[in-house]
């Protein structure tokens, strides 16, 4: 290579990776400015949130819309209500999917096929449609308004199932052989060998699961009638449909609602990243 | 004879060679295979019981349940009575049904426009040697770890008409913005554009791990062979990029059709422009909790199974022949 | 039959109630053995205070009773009754409005109130007659009235004087409402200020302008809309206009932000609106500047009325708890209760005055004045079904997307089919 192409192609990567820096940068703006946004808005008054031009920074700080988030939904009670959902529903889906997957992956018994193809076509039903019968059983097990009621149809996840599944299909047969040669049994096997060998998969499944149920809307909406046993989503979304409530209350609250999945996510971002790419090689 | 009694295989796998140990004992003792079949059995459904038992509960016969539904007459309490093909002749006459169908389906498509942006954006953070990679990765993904409610509530205040940032942005180079949220067809727009903004960051996550798969020798040749890298980006990166691909349409169609909580935030039960932005699933809820129409909605509700059904079929289908011609 | 004569019964009443024909407040009967949790659902935040004073003076009485109560905005508030009434598990006590008591009361889900008036618990002489009859299905009395509410015309005095309008009379006109708004609009577009908002939804605007025009919503039998009549449309175009010179926000600006947002924060003049904003305005910004004025008359006066009552569950686990408070609800205590908060309009005969009293500077006096032309909320069996129609059709109208005549015949068209269903 000459001098001069040289030059030119190093010259050449410099413009390229501007132009990378310009658009990430630009892209990541764009992609944060909401929740820069957000935490703006839940400073200013009111009347600076509906100020043309807008306020892009209040003068003062107004901490006391935070004040009056925790006057208007019981904050903590609605926190702790959302922390443990999540707990059960990640717990329960834990222990039966992972059960389910090494069964659906690693053993060969009578009805296991069809069994799984029903599995798959629950895959893409919408979970609205089973709104209605799931209510009925809740209510009959008297489990209105706990957390265990919200959580408890989540226990069970087609999806949760299919991650495992894939997860254990790709583990070498020679580690069952093994293990079975030193004496243990079935429940042995997949509990001290196998399992330990899906951490990546398994850690996407705690991940998509802690936000499925954190986020959830429809489902806890039906389900919690009372202001201090709902999740932290029904109880924004009861702020906001008060007309009376001011939109800067109203962004103070949707930021306390999502500020604990996100100081998580920030906390655990590698682990997410992994885990969640990994679900997608595997699916 | 060790290795046959331990390791499991197939029951029909009886296209061995006919040497080796088996060739000595061609007729099993039927006895006991079919104990050691039962007792595998036991252990398979000990495995798979608990969570399928509760999917047939919660999932599987509520689903039969609902179609049940879908040929009955609801009281406003409860209280069913048979109605044959009523709420199926009441679907394909009921307009809504068609627009709604329509909103999903533009919906969908403005949210799968994310998928090259994702795409891009993958490549550029894969680059070798990129700094703030880490940073960049989190701010991409925010939106999409972030509660749809909350950050809807966001949307709409950004989106207000009046006094929205984003209609102040535009009045900087001076364009008098609308009132996207509460206008009908531009509602269907702002909700697809958050869509589109909530998705990305799970996209490019999965299609960075895809690209990251991709032997460096490829890129290295490809080079050598003197293309450049938009041609490599072309010839190297898209066709081993594609079940990755696949795998990330499949998935954001199966969730942009399934799009309810951006829907309810963003525009708010009295919006005037609900009528045409609302998707399948907002007709289905709002027949099934607002207007009390249970069987109607469990109509909507199979007529939402069987369009989903459709398209996955589609797509795997498109996928069959793209890898054929690969 | 409903139409006219409830009108005349209900103003006789009111006036009756109004010139201080106070009845003595039954005492809930003082048996201390009822016992249990007792769930009260509500709709209105800004009343949550007066409805757990009246939880908590309730409970100092029956200390083995606890009563929560709980908020459902009223968006999200009757899905919620609904499947709880299909499951069953419906709250003990709870609001209800005329539509939704006919057809609460036939599915058997609400306890009559007969054993509660045959005891002496509650007097239906202490309120109104014409919200007993709201309330009274096929003869037999389900709710107990809790609260009434009549519309007006909130109005910022500060907005006025600065466009130089003047304060609005109570004889002023259709065309004096709109010039006024109109003036104002014009003046201090400026500063982003419109003369005039309101909720687009029936109560609040196109309702009480079909009645001001001499239309009607709905026939006195129930059986036939009245949204073809060439007077109901004249109402349907107050809006329109409103809308179309300016004088108003446009429907999208109505939806982004809300009529009281507008009015609260002080970018509209004028806000027809109900009696129950009382206590919202008094705690927003403008609130000194605040005063109210009936709403203009076309051919005639008229706003709607309507009242709120407090009902029981059928299937109540604790129904003995639960019709001790509902009783205690019907009292006069609770009706002063809820007056002093300046909640909203008790409905116990003798009580409105204090909450008139509540905020002085407002003039509250007028939405009781309103009495004297008020119409009842037009309803027939399966109500819901046809106002879904009108919040899905008129925003057209509104909008001028569409001819409000159009729109209006369509409208009447699609609710006549869904009336026919009804019988």
């Amino acid at each position: 290579m000459t001098d001069a192409l040289r030059q030119r192609s190093r010259r050449r990567a410099g413009i390229g990776s501007f132009l990378t820096y310009l658009v990430l940068t630009i892209g990541g703006i764009v992609m944060v400015f909401p929740f820069l946004w957000q935490i703006v808005m839940s400073l200013s008054t009111n009347s600076q949130v509906m100020s043309v031009p807008p306020t892009f920074w209040p003068g003062q700080l107004q901490f006391g819309n935070f004040v009056e988030v925790f006057q208007k939904i019981p904050f903590f009670d609605q926190l702790w209500t959302s922390v443990l959902i999540t707990v059960l529903r990640t717990a329960g889906q834990l222990v039966l999917c992972t059960l389910a997957g090494y069964g659906f992956a690693r053993m060969q018994f009578r009805g296991k096929n069809i069994v799984f193809a029903l599995v798959l076509s629950l895959l893409m039903v919408p979970p609205q449609i089973y709104l209605i019968p799931q209510y009925l059983i809740i209510q009959d097990l008297g489990l209105l308004n706990t957390a265990l009621g919200v959580a408890l149809p989540g226990f069970f996840s087609a999806f949760g199932i299919f991650l495992m599944r894939q997860a254990f299909i790709g583990l070498p047969t020679e580690l069952e052989e093994a293990a079975r040669l030193d004496g243990a049994n079935v429940f042995q096997t997949f509990y001290r060998v196998m399992l330990p060998l899906i951490g990546p998969s398994i850690s996407a499944l705690i991940i998509i699961t802690v936000l499925w149920s954190w986020n959830d809307l429809l489902w806890p909406l039906v389900v919690t009638t009372r202001a201090e046993n709902m999740p932290l989503s029904v109880g924004l979304a009861a702020l906001q449909g008060q007309f009376s409530t001011d939109y800067s209350v109203l962004m103070a609250a949707s930021l306390l609602a999502t500020l604990p999945v996100l100081i998580l996510f920030l906390a655990l971002q590698r682990r997410v990243v992994q885990g969640l790419a990994f679900s997608g090689m595997k699916g | 004879m060790t290795r046959l009694t331990t390791v499991p295989r197939p029951a029909g796998d009886l296209r061995q060679p006919a040497a080796g140990p088996r060739a000595g004992t061609p007729v099993r003792p039927p006895r006991r295979r079919s104990r050691r079949s039962s007792q595998r059995s036991l252990w398979g459904w000990a495995f798979i019981g608990p969570a399928v038992a509760g999917l047939f509960v919660f999932y599987l016969w509520p689903l039969v349940q609902t179609a049940y539904f879908s040929f009955t007459k609801w009281g406003v309490f409860g209280g069913s009575t048979w109605a044959g093909i009523a709420n199926y002749q009441k679907l394909l006459s009921d307009p809504a049904v068609l627009t709604s169908l329509r909103n999903t389906i533009v919906y969908t498509a403005i949210v799968l426009l994310g998928v090259p942006i994702a795409v891009v954006t993958a490549s550029l953070i894969n680059r070798p040697g990129l700094r703030l990679a880490k940073l960049y990765r989190v701010l991409f993904f925010m939106p999409y770890v972030a509660m749809p409610v909350a950050v809807a509530l966001v949307w709409r205040l950004m989106f207000n008409g009046d006094f929205g940032i984003v209609n102040a942005a535009l009045a900087v180079v001076g364009v008098e913005g609308p009132h996207w949220t509460s206008t009908p067809g531009l509602a269907l727009v702002a909700l697809g554009v958050v869509g589109l903004w909530a998705s990305i960051g799970f996209n490019m996550i999965i299609i960075s791990s895809g690209l990251a798969s991709i032997p460096q020798e490829l890129y290295e040749a490809a080079q050598l062979d003197g293309a450049g890298g938009i041609r490599i980006f072309f010839s190297v990166t898209v066709p081993l990029l594609a079940p990755t691909l696949f795998f990330v349409v499949v998935i954001t169609t199966i969730t942009a059709f399934q799009v309810f909580d951006l829907l309810f935030a963003l525009l708010g039960a009295m919006n005037p422009a609900m009528p045409q932005t609302q998707s399948l699933i907002y007709l289905f809820y709002s027949e099934a909790f607002v207007s009390n129409d249970k069987g109607y909605a469990a109509a909507i509700a199979l007529l939402i199974l069987v369009v989903i059904g459709a398209v996955t079929a589609i797509q795997f289908r498109l996928q069959r022949r793209w890898a054929n011609i690969d | 039959m409903r139409g006219k004569y409830a009108v005349a019964i209900l103003a006789s009443a009111l006036l009756v109630g109004l010139a201080g024909c106070s009845g003595s407040g039954s005492e809930p009967a003082a048996d201390g053995d009822i016992s249990g949790d007792l769930t009260y659902a509500i709709w209105d935040q800004n009343q949550q205070p007066a409805m757990e004073k009246m939880a908590d003076d309730f409970m100092a009485e029956h200390p083995d009773v606890k009563v929560t109560v709980e908020v459902t905005p009223f968006t999200q508030y009757w899905t919620k009754l609904q499947t709880q009434g299909s499951a069953k598990t419906l709250p003990d006590v709870f609001w209800m409005n005329g539509p939704n008591a006919k057809i609460y009361a036939p599915s058997g889900l609400i306890e009559p109130i007969t054993s509660l008036v045959d005891d002496g618990q509650i007097d239906p002489a202490n309120y109104p007659e014409s919200l007993d009859e709201l309330y009274t299905i096929d003869g037999v009395q389900y709710g107990v009235p809790k609260d009434f509410d009549t519309i007006g015309v909130w109005y910022n005095t500060d907005l006025l004087q600065k466009a130089g309008v003047p304060e609005p009379t109570a004889d002023w006109t259709w065309d004096d409402f709109k010039a006024a708004a109109q003036t104002v609009s014009d003046k201090l577009s400026g500063d982003g200020v419109y003369g005039v908002v309101a909720e687009l939804t029936g109560q609040q605007s196109y309702y009480d302008s079909i009645f001001q025009a001499g239309g009607y919503v709905i026939s006195d039998d129930m059986k036939t809309s009245g949204y073809d009549d060439p007077k109901t449309i004249e109402g349907l175009q107050l809006w329109t206009d409103l809308i179309a010179s300016g004088a108003s926000p446009s429907v999208q600006q109505l939806s982004d932000t809300t009529p009281n947002q507008w009015f609260t924060s002080g970018k509209a003049a004028f806000y027809q609106a109900g009696s129950w904003m009382a206590s919202e305005i008094a705690e927003s910004p403008i609130a000194a500047d605040v005063k109210t004025v009936q709403m203009p008359a076309e051919e005639k006066s008229a706003t709607v009325i309507h009242g709120v009552a407090n009902v029981v569950a059928a299937d109540s686990q604790n129904k003995a708890a639960a019709q001790a408070f509902q009783a205690y609800l019907g009292s006069k205590e609770a009706a002063l209760t809820l007056a002093e908060l300046g909640a909203a309009i008790p409905a116990f005969n003798g009580t409105q005055q204090t909450w008139v009293d509540s905020e002085p500077g407002f003039g509250l006096q007028m939405f009781l004045d309103a009495t004297s032309y008020a119409v009842p909320d037009p309803e027939s069996y399966n109500t819901t079904a046809w106002r879904d129609l009108e919040y899905e059709l008129l925003p057209q109208a509104f909008s001028g997307e569409r001819p409000v005549k159009e729109v209006a015949d369509e409208l009447a068209e699609r609710m006549n089919a869904l009336l026919a269903e009804e019988q």
